[in-house]
């Protein structure tokens, strides 16, 4: 897949319900180990891996967006 | 909550992903430069005090955890998931923080604590009106794609794991 297509399918531009909702009890279940991964910290501008706030601390992670 | 905790020990983050109800004012992402500019303005709207990680535009971090639109995970120092839900609500998040806060207390104290898996139906208010308001605020296109989404659900069996809490 290209890159383009795998953008829009991603952000797709019409919402028609959430069907990650049926796989998410054996997505990730307690006690895994936690995926890491490099993301934007928005008020730097500099890329951050979620794995350096745990290596301190207990991490409290939301997903969500403005909508 | 998040000041409350970050003494304790907690860190709150927020990720951000892709716009779960895309709407004429904040459409679904096609630059990563646009996706940022929808960050900032959701830390200016809803006074976000916490780090906001932008996820990249295919979804890679956001995949990883499952791809819901609103949910939350508490993660171990040192990475491990010890509590997670399908949708962030306040009340339940608290609960489970506490409940791992007074687990290593209670090991503080010289208990011996065996570890055990455990799994919660949740309850969370929900309030129509706001999130009317917040779909509003996408535009007119997310509150209708929402109403046709819910028609369909409407037919549809409740979701695994939820069930009514009988009286």
């Amino acid at each position: 897949m290209d890159e383009e297509t795998e953008i829009e399918i991603y952000n797709y531009s019409e919402f028609v319900g959430s069907e990650e909702f049926m796989t998410f009890r054996t997505h990730l279940p307690v006690g895994s180990p936690a995926p890491d991964f490099q993301a934007t910290l928005l008020e730097t501008g500099l890329p951050v891996n979620l794995s350096e706030y745990w290596k301190k601390n207990d991490v409290l992670i939301e997903f969500g967006s403005f909508t | 909550m998040a000041r409350e905790f970050a003494s304790k020990g907690v860190e709150f983050v927020f990720l951000y992903t892709r716009e779960a109800h895309p709407g004429e004012n904040y459409p679904s992402h096609r630059s990563f430069e646009q996706k940022l500019a929808h960050a900032r303005a959701f830390k200016a709207e809803f006074k976000v005090e916490r780090p906001i990680l932008v996820d990249d535009l295919v979804g890679t971090a956001h995949k990883l955890y499952g791809s819901l639109p609103n949910m939350t995970y508490l993660i171990s120092r040192g990475g491990r998931v010890l509590f997670r839900a399908d949708w962030t609500d306040p009340p339940t998040i608290e609960y489970a923080i506490n409940y791992v806060l007074n687990s290593r207390a209670r090991r503080r104290e010289g208990l011996r604590l065996a570890p055990f898996y455990a799994e919660l139906v949740g309850y969370r208010w929900n309030d129509p009106g706001k999130f009317q308001e917040r779909l509003a605020r996408a535009g007119r296109q997310a509150v209708d794609d929402f109403a046709r989404a819910m028609e369909k659900r409407i037919r549809q069996p409740l979701r695994p794991g939820r069930i009514e809490l009988p009286e």
